[in-house]
């Protein structure tokens, strides 16, 4: 029930997922409100998170909330996974005191995809679940970022590099230059060193780790540049008559790329290190990208994420 | 007035009441009990976030509930708690007991 656009662009992508994917989906929340689910299950909830409600405490306070439910749902295993457009901060908190932390985690991280030229995603996180981190913790980033790679990518042995401010180990903050000493010797990590912002979209990387602050100003700004890029792109080819007679040739050759790049196909972002499957999609959401988030939510969940990121993480 | 006890468990000495908030602080954040004194500042000494802190507060509903009818810790109150022993003594003067 959560996002901007909710109930109408949610329940048409879930009618969409049910449809095109073969995946059941229950919608959660106030059944007046949802409308025509098309045959979808409901779970009633008769309340709703704000996207401005403090998260942690209207988690407590709300706890017939459909964020509340949702969680429940994947803890009792009436669901595999839950998909939330709604409060971030929210769904992490119902995510991780309904669900439960998976032994050994300290904290959950947010892991969003990175496009890649040529390849699959890269993995970013954390993304904006905790702005201030210890080394210990970015170390167990890269083993769950890992751990996610292997499960949506497929990728065997996910290599695994350390944001920050030049390729040498002795530059950065004193967080970036501890974590890159524990990342040399850490199990499960195949660390391959430091990775500045300017690579991203060509990562050599598949896992990218970095503290949550760093992380959303990393992704909002490679998310604002892009989009800046595309417009002016546009502006260019709307300039003249050459220029709209050269759109004609060059836009569909673009249109693969746009959407190799653009959110509302990527699926959203992956919460690590809870007991269950929580994938959390941008509040813009249209229904596009969620069916790209239940296909996510869907794909990890069967291939076994929560164990493989509970398999992979040393306790500190 | 103190909350009504149940009668198959007996009402927690603050001894008891430290030793919960310490076990349980300690799974939540992954460290050795022995590291939290009452003392400890959850912030500066124990990196504990918001969010940890809700985990500790349900997890001591959980626990004290069982012993406890209707023992809850007030999110309003939440604020006032920056030690270990600002927790000890509000969850021992709610349970009312010394």
């Amino acid at each position: 029930m959560g996002g901007d656009n909710a109930p109408g662009e949610i329940v048409a992508g879930a009618r969409r997922a049910a449809e095109e994917l073969g995946i059941a989906v229950v919608l959660v929340g106030p059944p007046e409100q949802i409308g025509d689910t098309g045959g979808l299950d409901v779970l009633p909830a008769s309340e709703v998170i704000a996207m401005d409600d403090d998260p942690a405490s209207s988690v407590r306070r709300k706890k017939d909330s459909s964020l509340v439910r949702a969680a429940e749902a994947v803890r009792d295993g009436k669901a595999l996974a839950m998909v939330s457009a709604g409060n971030t901060g929210a769904a992490m908190a119902s995510a991780l005191l309904r669900m439960g932390r998976l032994k050994g985690v300290v904290r959950p991280a947010i892991a969003t995809p990175i496009p890649q030229l040529g390849s699959h995603p890269a993995v970013l996180l954390d993304a904006g679940a905790n702005a201030e981190c210890t080394p210990a913790m970015l170390v167990q980033f890269a083993q769950m970022g890992a751990a996610y790679s292997s499960a949506r990518y497929g990728v065997e042995e996910p290599t695994v590099a350390l944001l920050s401010i030049g390729e040498e180990k002795s530059k950065g903050t004193p967080l970036v230059k501890e974590t890159h000493e524990l990342l040399e010797s850490a199990a499960h990590v195949r660390f391959v060193g430091n990775v500045e912002g300017r690579d991203l979209l060509r990562a050599p990387a598949d896992v990218l780790v970095t503290d949550g602050f760093t992380g959303n100003v990393a992704l909002k700004t490679l998310e604002g540049s892009l989009r800046f890029f595309m417009d002016a792109l546009l502006e260019v080819f709307a300039s003249d008559e050459e220029a709209k007679a050269a759109a004609e040739v060059m836009l569909p050759r673009l249109a693969p790329l746009a959407a190799e790049f653009d959110p509302d196909g990527i699926g959203g972002a992956a919460l690590l290190g809870v007991d269950g499957v929580c994938v959390i999609s941008h509040g813009s959401s249209n229904a596009t990208a969620i069916v790209s988030a239940l296909r996510v939510a869907h794909d990890v969940a069967a291939a076994g994420l929560v164990d493989r990121v509970a398999q992979a993480v040393s306790p500190l | 007035m103190p909350a009504e006890t149940h009668v198959e468990k007996g009402p927690l000495g603050r001894p008891e009441v430290f030793e919960l908030i310490r076990d349980q602080l300690a799974d939540i954040l992954e460290i050795e009990p022995g590291s939290i004194s009452e003392s400890s500042s959850f912030a500066e000494d124990l990196d504990a976030d918001s969010l940890a802190l809700i985990e500790l507060v349900e997890g001591l509903e959980e626990e004290l509930g069982e012993r406890t009818v209707g023992f809850r810790i007030e999110d309003e109150d939440l604020e006032d708690l920056r030690t270990v022993r600002d927790a000890v003594d509000y969850v021992v003067a709610k349970l009312g007991t010394a």
